[in-house]
């Protein structure tokens, strides 16, 4: 248990840190502007207020989550080598695991009380657009709400680790074009099998497989929202698969992590 | 040597630059001990290679070649560490926290009770007179402040053996003497000591024994009683400046006689 110790110590200095950031309240308040400006526009449709502004409150979320992953957790190894904080870390009796896992946790919790945060806004902005609080009943696209913003955050777990595993090693700006480039690329699994069918050259079409059974796949995420989205609940099988899926990428990413920092030298 | 908490043989470190991979060695074939109870300063001017010898007593980073042991277990094993008690030089913690926050934060990681860090963190802020602004941001901090916290941290887990480096850098003069009478306490307690310092001075108030190190090589080594009783040198600087000019004039000698060979 004691080993545990340290990783909820530096999860919550972690936390502490990245949620007394200014700057974090600054996305926020963007993200909640673009969810307003989601009443303006729904106001300009025929009867599709409500889709609109929820399109793009989930939209806000996703990317704005997305950035505070992004940036946050390709600072977060950084930020601890440069100011020579890590000196205190791996001075004391604490591993690489122990060391990556807290600072993952810390951040992941830092990206749910955002997302909760501005979930909760758009939550309020769609009930004043449904009349729920005149005795409208809200239960149900409460729930599928709640469900859509979950599939954001279990991809922002993923974002989140593949920005830690890249702030191992490399600098903030390399790390955010990679872990972008991963991200982006995770979402068009279906284009490069696709490509690798049309290729007439048998090697690109067969490195092109391999390329996509080596990277993540976030085909399924995307299907299961856009049902979502449309009022068709997914299957729960489906479901476990991905949150499955998803995990095992996201503990392999901290596996490597840990390595990684276990290998390292701290001059 | 029996008794010994530190040891070091032959130890050495070659640093590679980053851009155009030319490697430099910071530490040349360094073999010291230090003994239970002892405190050590290690001293020498800018450069020489002491930070780099305290980095690999904490396993921080790896020596090229030569071996170390810490407790007699390699650097950086988790049930040495548990033992140490290290101050960074010139320390940067984390400017968000305050300091009981990071007094408590540093407890955890040693995995200290709760109970126990609460009572070792109210002594140790009274230690270092830091109970006033215990509940203020540390960016607000000056340097001498951070300075004393970071003796604090280094003593939260009662600490068998202490690393300093630069203790008394920062410190005005009522700091310094402040950090001596806590270095007398602890020699008192029977602490191992082990710190780096440029300040020859209180060096020789609190040592038993100083290692020099000039250019990543340990030029010269002395009991501090041992300086000051047998007339050959006025005092601890005077030990000092002789022993870097001779290994300066016989380095600048080798340096002719390996040119005039080639």
């Amino acid at each position: 248990m004691k080993q545990l110790d340290a990783v909820q110590a530096i999860a919550i200095n972690t936390f502490r840190e990245t949620v007394r950031d200014r700057i974090l309240y600054a996305f926020i308040l963007f993200a909640c502007m673009a969810t307003i400006f989601g009443i303006v526009l729904g106001s300009l449709s025929v009867g599709q207020d409500v889709r609109i502004l929820k399109d793009i409150g989930l939209s806000a979320i996703a990317t704005i989550g997305g950035v505070i992953a992004v940036f946050a957790g390709t600072n977060l190894v950084y930020k601890e080598l440069e100011r020579r904080t890590i000196y205190i870390i791996f001075t004391k009796p604490v591993s690489g695991w122990q060391f990556i896992l807290g600072k993952y946790i810390g951040l992941c919790l830092c990206v749910l009380v955002m997302v909760a945060a501005m979930g909760g806004f758009l939550a309020l902005l769609l009930s004043l657009q449904t009349g729920a609080f005149q005795g409208g009943d809200f239960s149900q696209p409460i729930c599928e709400l709640t469900q859509q913003i979950g599939l954001i955050y279990l991809e922002l777990l993923f974002v989140t680790a593949l920005a830690t595993f890249f702030s191992t090693f490399t600098t903030p700006v390399m790390s955010v074009l990679f872990t972008v480039s991963l991200w982006l690329s995770a979402h068009m699994g279906d284009s490069l099998i696709e490509l690798g069918k049309l290729s007439q050259n048998p090697v690109i079409s067969t490195f092109l497989q391999y390329l996509f059974w080596l990277l993540p796949d976030f085909g399924g995420l995307t299907r299961i929202r856009a049902q979502l989205l449309y009022g068709r609940a997914p299957d729960g099988e489906v479901i476990t698969y991905l949150m499955s899926y998803i995990f095992a990428y996201i503990i392999l990413i901290l596996t490597f992590a840990a390595l990684v920092t276990e290998q390292r030298e701290f001059t | 040597m029996a008794d010994a908490v530190v040891e070091t043989t032959n130890l050495s470190k070659d640093l590679t630059s980053n851009f155009l991979r030319r490697r430099a060695r910071i530490l040349d074939g360094l073999s010291l001990s230090v003994c239970k109870g002892e405190t050590y300063g290690l001293i020498g001017p800018n450069g020489a290679g002491k930070t780099t010898t305290l980095k690999l007593l904490l396993g921080l980073i790896r020596p090229t070649s030569g071996s170390v042991t810490v407790f007699g277990l390699p650097p950086g094993d988790k049930r040495a560490l548990s033992r140490i008690g290290y101050l960074p030089e010139n320390p940067y913690f984390y400017s968000h926290l305050t300091a009981y926050e990071f007094l408590d934060f540093v407890g955890q990681l040693f995995g200290l009770p709760r109970a126990e860090r609460t009572k070792r963190i109210k002594e140790l802020l009274a230690l270092v007179n830091l109970t006033g602004p215990q509940d203020v941001q540390m960016r607000k901090y000056s340097k001498g402040m951070l300075q004393r916290l970071g003796i604090a941290q280094s003593l939260i887990n009662e600490p068998e053996l202490i690393f300093w480096d630069e203790p008394m850098s920062g410190l005005d003069p009522i700091g310094r003497k402040d950090v001596r009478h806590i270095l007398a306490e602890l020699k008192k307690a029977g602490k191992t000591i082990f710190f780096n310092s440029h300040l020859l001075p209180d060096v020789n108030e609190v040592c038993d024994r100083v290692g020099v190190l000039n250019q990543g090589k340990l030029v010269g080594q002395e009991k501090i009683s041992a300086i000051s009783n047998n007339g050959s040198y006025r005092d601890l600087e005077d030990y000092f400046l002789s022993v870097i000019e001779s290994a300066s004039r016989e380095s600048s000698q080798a340096a002719g006689e390996s040119a005039q060979v080639s």
